[in-house]
């Protein structure tokens, strides 16, 4: 039993050393192209954005929380917690984990942005998300959806989510911009429109997945 | 006979229970401002979740639907009109909640599954027995509570510890539960009616499976209180106001938004278990065979297809001015392959949406893909 005390908190510390944190970096004018496995995009000059993917996510589905492979980067200008610009591969097996529902290559945009939304809406704090739009959108010259979407949190403050997204054989792409209604939606929007537009998919994005690191499956 | 003998000895143990100590059930509106010693806090309380709820959203906007309850609650508890609050919750959940300070949230999930005004008056009437007889009071007097609730970190917890959200004690439920049907007896409604809410709930709760700590969804405790409530009425005449009409002309547009909020939370098979069966079927609006379908198409099971098709095409029969029917009878024309059934499809769509309808850009891009 004091053996097991003493070795949970010493696995602990080690884990926590070998993982991998995302750090920041401001862009600036040389240092715009932020480049994954499976993605590029030019992130918008003055903006601060995560040097390296985060390569999995934990997500409860019946209560249950599971590990599940995903390629994430980040912006953001004045802090994630206040406003930030995600952009997420899921593979198809696992693009709707709480739906349970795979994607693949021949579903129509509007049914991929209908099981998107229903997803969100398992989320904590997203269940009375709102669409106020839901129009088809090209991202790398493929078809896709662009929905705007709404919720208010405990403080009534307005959120927004503009989420470009589209479905390939490699699987679920979304870009999603979040901002308070209030003052910081309006004002960061076109830099987020011009990522959008500077999206590219790279050769790696048809590699085989990687696995997931064996010590994030610690958490499940 | 045993049952209610025991039913009645309870109800005398616990409304004992009530009266001992420093916990007394309120009289009358005036004397709810006669709050007693530690009661303050938990009032404030109360207040600040409401604060919450009504700004974060969560207040389903429907006056007629709020002022019909709220007038079936102060035909419930007359003496305490102005102090009784009934709110329209924005979920799909079956389930109905009492603050401490009089607040009661009602969702409309299970508004839009009972069938008629004496249904509602046997929820209602029950919710505000909490309120009246203190039971969140009496149940933070509790040591037990007490310490439970002193160690979480989750906001409002020690509120939901102590309110209806997460349930009361067996004891006090049972004496909401007697509280309740006197009031809907003296208030003349039929009370061979109060039984039938928690029937269909019961059936629900069964067939999905559904294991949240809710209130209504603790099976045991509902098939207990279904056989409490028909053996009270076995002992009472036939006859009271039901209110099957008014409950369902104010109900109805509720019925169908509950249909497409369960959809877009991906709770198809309550849509399913709810659109197939006849007795339910009946107190819901014909398009309500289009989330049907919608549901079909979700589940995506064998033969599904063909059944969310059958449905779609109900829908258009009954309720030809339904646009969304048409767009589901398009995909899936498309997806079969037949250009030209989707296309028209599409266009009556198109006809029938309105200007602003999100998915109109869509459909367009169909149709021109479809030349």
């Amino acid at each position: 039993m004091m053996t097991k005390t003493f070795a949970l908190p010493l696995l602990l510390a080690l884990v926590g050393g070998c993982a991998q944190a995302p750090y920041w970096t401001l862009t600036d004018n040389d240092n715009r192209v932020l480049k994954s496995t499976s993605f590029e995009m030019t992130v918008p000059a003055g903006w601060t954005r995560t040097t390296t993917a985060d390569t999995w996510e934990q997500v409860k589905v019946d209560d249950k929380p599971q590990t599940l492979l995903l390629e994430q980067v980040t912006a953001s200008r004045d802090g994630v917690s206040l406003h930030a610009i995600t952009v997420t591969r899921r593979y198809p097996d696992t693009a709707f984990p709480t739906l349970k529902k795979k994607t693949n290559a021949s579903m129509q945009p509007l049914e991929v942005a209908d099981l998107y939304v229903s997803e969100l809406r398992k989320r904590y704090g997203l269940e009375r998300l709102r669409v106020l739009s839901n129009k088809p959108s090209q991202i790398n010259g493929k078809q896709g959806f662009e929905l705007t979407m709404e919720f208010k949190n405990d403080d009534g403050l307005r959120i927004r989510i503009v989420s470009n997204g589209f479905v390939d054989k490699t699987g679920f792409y979304t870009i999603n911009y979040r901002a308070p209604v209030l003052y910081y939606y309006d004002r960061d929007y076109a830099d987020y429109a011009k990522l959008v537009r500077s999206f590219r998919q790279s050769k790696g994005a048809f590699d085989p997945p990687p696995e997931i690191p064996g010590w994030a499956k610690l958490f499940t | 006979m045993k049952r209610l003998l025991g039913l009645f000895f309870l109800s005398l143990l616990v409304s004992g229970c009530a009266t001992t100590g420093d916990v007394t059930a309120f009289k009358d509106a005036n004397d709810t401002s006669k709050i007693q010693e530690g009661e303050g806090r938990l009032w404030h309380e109360a207040s600040g979740y409401d604060t919450t709820i009504e700004r974060s959203g969560q207040i389903y906007e429907d006056r007629r639907a709020t002022a019909y309850l709220q007038g079936v609650m102060d035909r419930l508890y007359p003496e305490f009109k102005g102090k009784i609050h009934v709110h329209l919750y924005d979920s799909t959940q079956l389930n109905a909640f009492a603050l401490p300070n009089g607040s009661i949230y009602f969702n409309i999930g299970l508004l839009a599954r009972i069938g008629s005004e004496a249904q509602l008056a046997a929820v209602l009437g029950h919710e505000a027995a909490h309120f009246v007889e203190k039971h969140s009071f009496r149940q933070r007097v509790s040591a037990k509570n007490a310490s439970a609730f002193a160690v979480s970190g989750i906001p409002f917890a020690s509120l939901a510890a102590v309110s209806s959200i997460s349930g009361f004690s067996r004891d006090l439920e049972r004496e909401a539960d007697m509280k309740g049907y006197a009031r809907l007896v003296k208030a003349g409604y039929d009370p061979h009616e109060a039984h039938k809410a928690f029937e269909q709930l019961a059936k629900e709760v069964k067939a999905l499976g559904i294991q949240e700590p809710y209130f209504f969804s603790s099976h045991p405790q509902l098939v207990e209180r279904i056989d409490t409530f028909k053996e009270l009425a076995a002992r009472q005449k036939s006859g009271g106001r039901v209110g099957a009409e008014e409950y369902n002309a104010v109900v109805q547009p509720i019925r169908l938004e509950a249909l497409r909020k369960d959809l877009g939370q991906d709770r198809y098979k309550s849509v399913i278990l709810v659109m197939e069966d006849a007795n339910l079927r009946r107190y819901y609006p014909a398009a309500g065979y289009y989330y049907l379908g919608e549901a079909y198409i979700r589940r995506d099971e064998k033969n599904d297809s063909q059944k969310a098709l059958q449905a779609f095409q109900t829908a258009e029969k009954l309720a030809p001015n339904y646009a969304p029917t048409y767009k589901g009878l398009g995909m899936h024309y498309m997806k079969a392959g037949n250009k030209v059934r989707a296309r028209e499809y599409f266009s009556k769509y198109l006809t029938l949406a309105s200007k602003d309808a999100g998915d109109r850009a869509y459909v367009q891009q169909y149709i021109s893909s479809l030349k």
